[in-house]
C-alpha cells in the first residue's frame, strides 16, 4: 500500500463512524406496527338536532354489533325523517339492509322510530352513537 | 385784443359745450334707464348654494335611516330565526313526548287487555278448583292482586289448602304481557344478524389489508432499517378456546411492495427478494402450539406459536412465528409477533455495497394483522 492508499484508510478510518451516526436510523418502533386509528381524541359533546342533517357514513363500529356490520350509512333530514342503510354480513354473504322513519332527539338521546334513546354524540363533522349493542362513530359525508 | 379773442371762444366752448350736452340729452334720454337698487353684498347667500346644502342634509338623514332600518331589521331576523329555533326545539320534543306516550298506551293497553282475559277466566277457574277438590286456589287471585288490579273474589270461608290436584290455571292468562317487538333490530333499527364474538368457536378469519401491517427489521453497516408493507392478504380458521385443534389458513405478503423508505434500497431488495419471479412472501399456518397459560377465555387472549411452512423468493423452510392474539373493541383479532430468520436460508444474496456496506444475514420479521371474523359462519 503506498503512502496515498494509506491515507484513504486512514481518513475512512477516522470519518467512518462519524458519518455513520450521521445517518439516522430507520426502524419502525414496536409500539407502531399496528396501524392504528385514534378516534378517541374527538371532543364529543352530546349532540343537538343540527347534527342530524345529511349524509353520515360509519368509520368506526364497536361492540357485538361490529361483527356483521360492516358499513353503515344514515341520511338525516330536517323534518325529521330519515333513510339508513347498513352492509352487514352473514355467513360469508354481505347484504344491504335498508330502513326509512322518523327520528327525534330529547335529553335522553336520539330516537328512531318511537324506539329506546340511543346516546348520541357529536364532534366536528362526527357523529357516535352508542347502544348496548356497541357503537358507531359516523362521519358526515356530502351528497354528489 | 388778443384778450377779447380768448375770452369769445371761451364763451364759443363754453355755449358749445352746453349745447353738445343738451343734444347728447335728447338723444340719449330715452336709451338709459337709471335703477335704484340695494347693495349687491346685502343680497344673502347663493340659492343655489342653500338648495345643495338642503340636499345634501337630507341626503345624510336618509342613509343615517336606512342604516338604522337595516340593523333594526337585521335584529327582527335574528330575534325570528331564534324564535323560530326555538320552536323546532320544542316541536321535536312534542313529537318525542307523543311517541314515548303512544308506546306506553299501547303497552298499558296490552296490559289492560291481558287482565281483561285474565279475570274472565278465573271464575272458572275457581268453580273447577273447587269442584275438583273442594279447597279454594289462591294462586290466580294472587297472580293478578301482584299485577296491580284488584279483583272481586267472592269472599271465602277460610280452608286449609290443600294440594291441588286439579291443573293449574292457563299460563296465559297469568303471564305479564309481552310488549310488541319494535321496528327494527338490535341496533340503531337494523336487524344485526350472529351479533355475538364466539371465541369458544371455530371460526374462519379474514385479514383485513388496510388495518395490517408485516414487515423486518434489517442491520447494516451505516444504520438499521425496516421494510414495511400493507399488501397483505390471507384468512385462518381457528378455535381460540381449542388451541390445541388444528388451526389452517395462509398469509401472504406482496414482495415488491416492501418500503424500506429508500428508493435505491427498495429497488436493490426486490432484486434480491427476485420479486418478478416470485412475486409473495408467504406463511402456510398448520398448527397452534398455546404457550402456558396461553389462553385467557374471559380476557379473549391467545399467546403461543404458529407453525407452519414459510415461502420466500421460491424457497420453503418450516417457520415458527411466536405471536398473542387479542379482541379489539371493532370485535376483530389482532395478531402480533415478531421472529428472527435468516435469508440466506431462503436463498436470498445478502445485501454489501461495495463490500464496505453489509447488512446482516439475519433479520427480525414481524406482523401486526387485524383479522375479522366471517360473521354467522362458525364450523
Amino acid at each position: 500500500m503506498n503512502a496515498r492508499g494509506a491515507r484513504a484508510v486512514l481518513w475512512v478510518a477516522l470519518l467512518g463512524p462519524n458519518l455513520c451516526s450521521c445517518i439516522a436510523s430507520n426502524v419502525v418502533a414496536e409500539d407502531q406496527r399496528l396501524v392504528a386509528r385514534d378516534l378517541t381524541a374527538l371532543p364529543f359533546v352530546p349532540a343537538d338536532a343540527s347534527a342530524f342533517t345529511g349524509l353520515y357514513e360509519s368509520i368506526d363500529i364497536r361492540g357485538d354489533a361490529a361483527v356483521a356490520l360492516r358499513k353503515i350509512y344514515y341520511v338525516f333530514d330536517t323534518a325529521g325523517s330519515y333513510t339508513g342503510a347498513a352492509l352487514a354480513e352473514s355467513d360469508g354473504q354481505l347484504s344491504f339492509q335498508t330502513l326509512n322513519g322518523n327520528w327525534t332527539i330529547g335529553p335522553e338521546g336520539l330516537v328512531l322510530d318511537g324506539g329506546a334513546a340511543v346516546q348520541a354524540e357529536m364532534a366536528a363533522q362526527h357523529l357516535r352513537l352508542s347502544t348496548p349493542a356497541g357503537s358507531v362513530v359516523l362521519k358526515a359525508g356530502s351528497l354528489q | 385784443m388778443t384778450a377779447k379773442l380768448l375770452q369769445t371762444l371761451g364763451v364759443v366752448f363754453v355755449l358749445s359745450l352746453v349745447g353738445a350736452s343738451i343734444f347728447g340729452f335728447m338723444v340719449l334720454k330715452d336709451r338709459v334707464r337709471v335703477v335704484f337698487a340695494a347693495d349687491a353684498t346685502a343680497t344673502g347667500p347663493d340659492p343655489t348654494a342653500l338648495l345643495r346644502d338642503d340636499v345634501q342634509t337630507v341626503a345624510r338623514e336618509v342613509a343615517a335611516l336606512q342604516q338604522a332600518l337595516a340593523a333594526n331589521f337585521e335584529q327582527l331576523a335574528t330575534a325570528l330565526e331564534e324564535r323560530a329555533n326555538a320552536r323546532h326545539v320544542d316541536v321535536l320534543l312534542l313529537q318525542q313526548s307523543l311517541a314515548t306516550s303512544s308506546t306506553k298506551l299501547a303497552a298499558l293497553a296490552q296490559q289492560s287487555e291481558g287482565l281483561r282475559l285474565q279475570l274472565a277466566a278465573l271464575p272458572s277457574t275457581i268453580v273447577a278448583a273447587m269442584a275438583s277438590n273442594g279447597s279454594v286456589p289462591v294462586q290466580a287471585p294472587l297472580t293478578v292482586a301482584a299485577a296491580g288490579v284488584v279483583p272481586k273474589v267472592t269472599k271465602q270461608p277460610p280452608a286449609v289448602v290443600a294440594e291441588p290436584s286439579a291443573p293449574e290455571p292457563p299460563v296465559t292468562t297469568a303471564t305479564p304481557p309481552v310488549p310488541a317487538p319494535k321496528k327494527g333490530g338490535s341496533f340503531l333499527s337494523f336487524q344485526v344478524p350472529g351479533v355475538a364474538f364466539r371465541f369458544d368457536a371455530l371460526q374462519d378469519y379474514t385479514i383485513v389489508p388496510e388495518l395490517s401491517r408485516v414487515g423486518f427489521d434489517a442491520k447494516s453497516t451505516l444504520h438499521d432499517f425496516s421494510g414495511v408493507t400493507s399488501q397483505v392478504r390471507g384468512s385462518f380458521r381457528a378455535d381460540f378456546d381449542d388451541p390445541a385443534g388444528a388451526w389452517s389458513g395462509e398469509v401472504a405478503a406482496v414482495a415488491a411492495s416492501l418500503l424500506t423508505g429508500v428508493d435505491g434500497r427498495d429497488e436493490a431488495m426486490r432484486e434480491h427478494l427476485a420479486t418478478k419471479d416470485h412475486a409473495d412472501l408467504r406463511f402456510v399456518l398448520e398448527r397452534f402450539t398455546p404457550s402456558a397459560n396461553g389462553v385467557d377465555v374471559e380476557k379473549q387472549t391467545v399467546k403461543g406459536d404458529l407453525a407452519g411452512t414459510m415461502t420466500i423468493r421460491g424457497q420453503s423452510k418450516p417457520f415458527t412465528l411466536p405471536v398473542a392474539l387479542e379482541v379489539d373493541p371493532q370485535k376483530r383479532v389482532v395478531i402480533t409477533g415478531q421472529t428472527k430468520l435468516k435469508l440466506s436460508d431462503y436463498g436470498v444474496p445478502v445485501p454489501s455495497q461495495l463490500g464496505m456496506i453489509n447488512m446482516q444475514d439475519e433479520v427480525a420479521v414481524w406482523v401486526a394483522l387485524r383479522a375479522r371474523v366471517q360473521a354467522g359462519a362458525s364450523k
